[in-house]
C-alpha cells in the first residue's frame, strides 16, 4: 500500500475519543441520519441554483438564488463533520476504498469548479437581470456540478459495497470497472 | 400469515438478480438511485420551503413551480426503486414497524407539499399557513430520512427463514 495512506490511517485512529462516542448503540444511525438530511440541504441547494444556470427559469435572475447558498454551506459542514466522525471510527474501510476515493476526488473538484465559477463568471452573473442566460462558461460550470455532485452520492452509496477484502475491493479505476462495473 | 407470499417474492428470479449479481447496477445501483431521487424531490422541497419561510426573497416563490418536472422525476425514481427495494428484501421491510412510519411520513410530506403548491399558485405563500406548512415539511422529511436510515438497524427478520442479528 501507499503509505500516505497508511500514515493518514494512523493519524485518523489517534482519534480515540470520537471513535468510543460513534460506536455507542445508536451513534452511528444518528450521524448516518444527519449525513443523509445534510445531503439534502446540499444538493437540493445547488440542484435548484445549478438547474437556473443550466437553464431552467430562466425569468428569474441567477442572483436571486444566491441566498440558498448558506443552506448549501450548512448541508456540507454537516456532512464533513459527520464525515469526519464514520472515518475516524472504522479509517480502514475508508482510506482504501476506491468508492470513499472517487467521492473524495468529486468533492474537491466540485470545489474547484465552484471556485472557477466564482473567479469568472460570477460578476457577470451577479448582475445580470431576469430572462437572461447565463454565459457559456456558466451553463458548463452548472451541469458539471450536477454530475459531480449525482457521483458524490453515488459514490458514497457504494462505500459499504467495496469494503476492504470485499470481492469488489478495486486498486485501480481499470481494474474498477472491469471487475465491479462491466460484470 | 404473510410468509407464503414473501417465500415466493424471495424466489421470483428478478429478486435472484437484485441480490445475488455482483454487478454494481444491481443492489448497490438501486440504492444509489434511491439516494439521488431522495436528493432530487426532497432536496429541492426544502428549498422551496426555505424560500416560502422567507430565504432568497427575490426568487418569486411559485417559480419553484418550474422544479416539479425535476422533482416528479425524483419521485417516480424512488417508487420504482424503492418497489424494487422491497422486493430485493420483502420480510425484512414488511415485518419491520418502522418501514411502515417511513411510508407514512413519506405521505404526509408528499400531502404537505401539495397543498403548499396549491397555496403558492393561489397567491398565499406569504400567509402564515403557508409558512407553518413550510416548517411542518421541514420536520417530516427529516423524520422520513431518519426513519429511512434507521430500516437498516431495526430489521427483526431478514428473509422469511432468517432472523436479523
Amino acid at each position: 500500500m501507499i503509505p500516505l495512506q497508511v500514515h493518514f490511517e494512523a493519524w485518523l485512529r489517534s482519534f480515540t475519543g470520537i471513535a468510543a462516542f460513534m460506536q455507542m448503540k445508536w451513534s452511528w444511525p444518528a450521524m448516518e441520519s444527519a449525513h443523509f438530511i445534510g445531503l439534502t440541504l446540499l444538493f437540493g441547494s445547488i440542484a435548484a441554483w445549478d438547474l437556473r444556470l443550466v437553464g431552467v427559469l430562466k425569468e428569474v435572475p441567477v442572483s436571486a438564488f444566491h441566498k440558498l447558498v448558506p443552506f448549501a454551506i450548512l448541508g456540507f459542514a454537516i456532512n464533513m463533520t459527520s464525515g469526519f466522525l464514520f472515518l475516524v471510527t472504522f479509517p480502514e474501510q475508508y482510506v482504501y476504498n476506491t468508492a470513499f476515493q472517487l467521492k473524495m476526488l468529486c468533492v474537491i473538484v466540485a470545489g474547484l469548479n465552484v471556485m472557477l465559477f466564482y473567479l469568472t463568471s460570477f460578476r457577470r452573473i451577479a448582475t445580470s437581470g431576469p430572462g437572461e442566460q447565463a454565459p457559456l462558461l456558466g451553463r458548463i460550470s452548472g451541469a458539471v456540478s450536477l454530475g459531480l455532485w449525482g457521483t458524490v452520492i453515488i459514490c458514497g452509496r457504494m462505500i459499504t459495497f467495496f469494503r476492504p477484502a470485499d470481492r469488489c475491493h478495486a486498486v485501480d479505476v481499470v481494474r474498477f470497472l472491469a471487475n465491479c462495473v462491466v460484470r | 400469515m404473510f410468509d407464503p407470499f414473501f417465500s415466493w417474492l424471495e424466489s421470483t428470479t428478478l429478486r435472484t438478480w437484485i441480490v445475488e449479481s455482483p454487478s454494481l447496477f444491481a443492489f448497490p445501483g438501486i440504492l444509489a438511485a434511491h439516494t439521488i431521487g431522495l436528493g432530487l424531490l426532497v432536496g429541492l422541497t426544502v428549498a422551496l420551503d426555505l424560500r416560502l419561510l422567507g430565504i432568497a426573497p427575490n426568487i418569486p416563490p411559485d417559480a419553484f413551480t418550474r422544479f416539479l418536472p425535476v422533482m416528479r422525476f425524483g419521485l417516480w425514481l424512488n417508487v420504482v426503486t424503492g418497489l424494487t427495494l422491497v422486493l430485493a428484501y420483502p420480510t425484512k421491510a414488511l415485518t419491520n414497524p418502522d418501514f411502515y412510519l417511513k411510508l407514512l411520513l413519506i405521505a404526509g410530506g408528499l400531502l404537505i407539499l401539495r397543498a403548499t403548491l396549491r397555496r403558492v399558485r393561489a397567491g398565499l405563500a406569504t400567509s402564515g399557513t403557508t409558512k407553518l406548512l413550510a416548517a411542518v415539511s421541514l420536520l417530516v422529511w427529516a423524520a422520513a430520512i431518519t426513519s429511512g436510515r434507521l430500516l437498516a438497524y431495526t430489521c427483526i427478520r431478514l428473509t422469511v427463514d432468517t432472523p436479523c442479528e
